[in-house]
């Protein structure tokens, strides 16, 4: 896997935390409830890992990242089904069989996200 | 859809061998059978959840959990470590028992949340600790499960 994808979906997922901590949706409710997590504490927490990974990408991804991120809830996201699961058009199956398929950082053509294929 | 049906035998180890926090969640996520690049972002993961509050729930019991996108579907795997591990756990009692849970942070059938639920509330049963302490075979805990039908 490219490492600068590695880095990428770390940050969607840590953003993904932070959402649901932020929101207090029914995730963030059973993490605050069951599992006794300090909402606060931890939105501070994941702030400064987003942060930090942030600043290991290299510029022109980062820019990238940021200039999807300002526009959509997701800027990576995953191929399931040859279809882009950010916009759910289909991605080319030249980008999705390819045995190193994650070995580049690919973007959908439609809505520019960054894909990750899975499976 | 019963908790049962989440399970599979293969992501079943009644021995872990792992004798830190570390260990164990490396090994229970062993236990999912992703690539070697997707364990290592998931252990990270789930490191980062463990910083955020111990998902050691108490009677000996933990449920490591967070969305990844490296899982394509929702996965669970169960782990027990006989003499237990201080995984500082709610009641800073030693965790025997661990339930991992991951999921993608898109699921079309939405899954991640109830299948949580489920096991906190299996995990909540007077019986339960001692009856997974009891267990001989893989099959004896998909049994347990079933029997408890939630």
């Amino acid at each position: 896997m490219h490492p600068q994808l590695e880095i990428l979906l770390q940050i969607q997922d840590l953003k993904s935390q932070r959402r649901h901590l932020t929101e207090l949706d029914d995730e963030g409710e059973v993490e605050v409830q069951e599992f006794h997590v300090v909402a606060d504490d931890a939105i501070n927490v994941l702030d400064q890992r987003i942060t930090e990974m942030l600043g290991q990408l290299e510029t022109a991804i980062r820019n990238r990242y940021e200039r999807i991120a300002a526009g959509r809830a997701r800027p990576v996201v995953p191929v399931i089904n040859g279809l882009c699961y950010g916009c759910f058009v289909a991605i080319p199956t030249a980008v999705t069989g390819d045995v190193h398929r994650n070995d580049e950082i690919r973007h959908c053509d439609h809505c520019g996200r960054f894909l990750y294929v899975t499976g | 859809m019963e908790l049962r049906e989440f399970f599979h035998r293969d992501a079943v180890n009644l021995e872990l061998e792992g004798e830190s926090k570390d260990d164990v969640l490396k090994e229970m996520i062993g236990l999912l059978g992703l690539d070697e690049k997707s364990e290592s972002i998931l252990f990270k993961m789930l490191k980062r959840r463990e910083n955020l509050g111990s998902t050691g729930i108490g009677r000996g019991i933990a449920i490591p959990h967070c969305r990844s996108l490296v899982v394509n579907r929702l996965r669970v795997a169960f782990g027990r470590k006989s003499k237990g591990l201080d995984f500082n756990a709610i009641d800073s009692s030693p965790v025997h028992y661990f339930f991992l849970i991951v999921a993608p942070p898109l699921e079309v059938s939405n899954q991640y949340l109830p299948v949580l639920g489920k096991i906190a509330q299996f995990a909540k049963e007077p019986d339960v600790p001692a009856r997974l302490q009891s267990l001989a075979t893989p099959e004896e805990f998909l049994g347990l499960l079933e029997e408890k039908a939630l």
